[in-house]
């Protein structure tokens, strides 16, 4: 598991975009728990790529519009 | 919090009630150095084995009646890894103890001393799986 990682994500934003989506419908879009979206959305759980694309095709937009890489110490 | 959470809370509080408790007893009352097969020993490991297995069985069906559509979804990549981490940790107390018990307590101890030293160490290997997997939740809960 790689939580903490310094990996900011606009997830919050595109649900709301996208209608309000709830966190319990993209993750049965891209077949995760609700619990496990929470935690990439309050950044405390970074996914997989796959996941990572999975999310970026539901809401339609490209990897790095919905995942940024902030950097970290010593890279 | 996860379905697979509450499993690995219900099983640390079912272990604590019903195998702690008979640990607590070998402690208090038990007598560990009884000739073998010393059936009174056995008897009270029996009574607190099946109490644990009635235990996670009951308290698993009343976390699946309670949610069932969690219960029936298939662990994603955070439970997963959770579980995989949780399982490697406790592998290795596994190892460390069955090494001490296997190696050590036979030059020690005798009859169920080493008997209860044994399932000590799957209990506390057991212990210690869901307490990483508890911690590893907790940590990146939102």
């Amino acid at each position: 598991m790689s939580g903490g990682a310094p990996i900011a994500n606009q997830i919050r934003t595109l649900r709301f975009l996208a209608g309000e989506m709830s966190q319990a419908e993209l993750g049965q879009k891209i077949g995760v728990t609700r619990q496990t979206i929470a935690a990439i959305e309050a950044g405390k759980y970074s996914p997989s790529l796959e996941a990572a694309f999975r999310i970026a095709e539901v809401f339609g937009r490209p990897l790095e519009d919905v995942f940024q890489w902030k950097g970290s110490a010593g890279s | 919090m996860a379905y697979r959470e509450k499993i690995a809370w219900m099983s640390l509080v079912g272990m604590a009630a019903t195998l702690g408790l008979y640990f607590v007893w070998v402690r208090v009352a038990g007598d560990e150095t009884a000739p073998l097969p010393n059936l009174g020993m056995m008897g009270a490991y029996a009574v607190a084995a099946v109490a644990w297995a009635a235990f996670y069985l009951l308290g698993g069906l009343a976390l699946r009646l309670k949610d069932p559509a969690e219960a029936r979804a298939r662990p994603d990549e955070r439970d997963i890894a959770i579980d995989r981490r949780s399982t490697q940790v406790a592998y290795f107390v596994l190892m460390g103890l069955m090494l001490y018990v296997g190696g050590f307590k036979p030059f020690q101890s005798q009859g169920w001393e080493i008997v209860n030293a044994a399932i000590a160490s799957v209990v506390i290997a057991e212990v210690v799986r869901c307490i990483v997997a508890v911690l590893s939740y907790r940590r990146s809960a939102a």
